[in-house]
């Protein structure tokens, strides 16, 4: 079976999500695991870097849209940085750029947050 | 390289990285560009998450058997299951900018299959037959 992990690291009291693997109906849970437990305690400031995510399907997508929502309501984001092009195509041609702040640098989405 | 041209799954989401195993590995053979086969790969994932989720309700004991089939310029993607039918042709896609403005969840599995798809077939004659067909042409 394909893997997915997720490394997370706090930097600046943004808290950075590394996606690994493959994100689809089956991985999604572990992601929508993770953000829920951020949400719960409180971390609304989230970036998630996708460089090493090689597949994104809808429900990988429908995780963040479930959480961006209370993310902002309560002053933090959940930003997107280092998509591959075949990542970056998916969420593109869906319209997720309409919604969320999408970078290529990690520390361009870190710069926004401060 | 899988030779057969068929496969049968148990329905779970377990499964999804086998189907799209075999999936890019018939793609390949017929000869489309990578770009071409993530957006066939992505459409089929999807046809069989709905299928798991909505009419097999995540029932492991349910099956659903996936077909390749080529010509000259088609190709095609047949999941055959039993269960509740649903044609995706009836569902209209959603307006993206009422989705993102009402922070919306779910429903862009079937947006990405007509977006991705040149064509798609479903047939149901009863609760033991559907066929979903999902058609690229080259």
């Amino acid at each position: 079976m394909e893997e997915f992990s997720i490394n997370t690291k706090n930097q600046e009291n943004i808290e950075i999500l590394y996606l690994n693997g493959f994100l689809d109906a089956h991985t999604s849970v572990e992601l929508e695991n993770c953000l829920e437990k951020l949400i719960s305690e409180g971390k609304y400031r989230i970036i998630v870097n996708f460089e090493k995510l090689s597949y994104i399907s809808s429900a990988g997508l429908g995780v963040f849209m479930a959480f961006i929502e209370t993310a902002r309501d309560n002053a933090g984001d959940i930003k997107l940085c280092g998509m591959s092009d075949k990542i970056y195509n998916i969420f593109d041609m869906l319209g997720f750029p309409i919604l969320f702040e999408i970078y290529k640098e990690e520390n361009s989405a870190i710069g926004k947050f401060s | 390289m899988d030779s057969s041209n068929k496969i049968l799954l148990a329905s779970s989401t377990k499964n999804l990285s086998v189907l799209r195993k075999f999936i890019e590995s018939k793609a390949i053979d017929f000869g489309f560009d990578e770009s071409t086969i993530i957006q066939i790969i992505l459409s089929v994932d999807e046809a069989c998450t709905n299928i798991i989720k909505h009419a097999h309700k995540y029932d492991e004991n349910e099956q659903i058997e996936v077909e390749t089939k080529a010509d000259k310029t088609e190709f095609k993607i047949i999941l055959k299951y039993k269960g509740r039918g649903f044609d995706p042709n009836d569902l209209h896609s959603p307006d993206m900018k009422e989705y993102f403005s009402k922070y919306k969840v779910g429903g862009l599995g079937v947006p990405i299959m007509k977006k991705f798809m040149n064509k798609i077939e479903y047939v149901h004659k009863n609760s033991d037959y559907n066929s979903l067909t999902l058609i690229k042409v080259l």
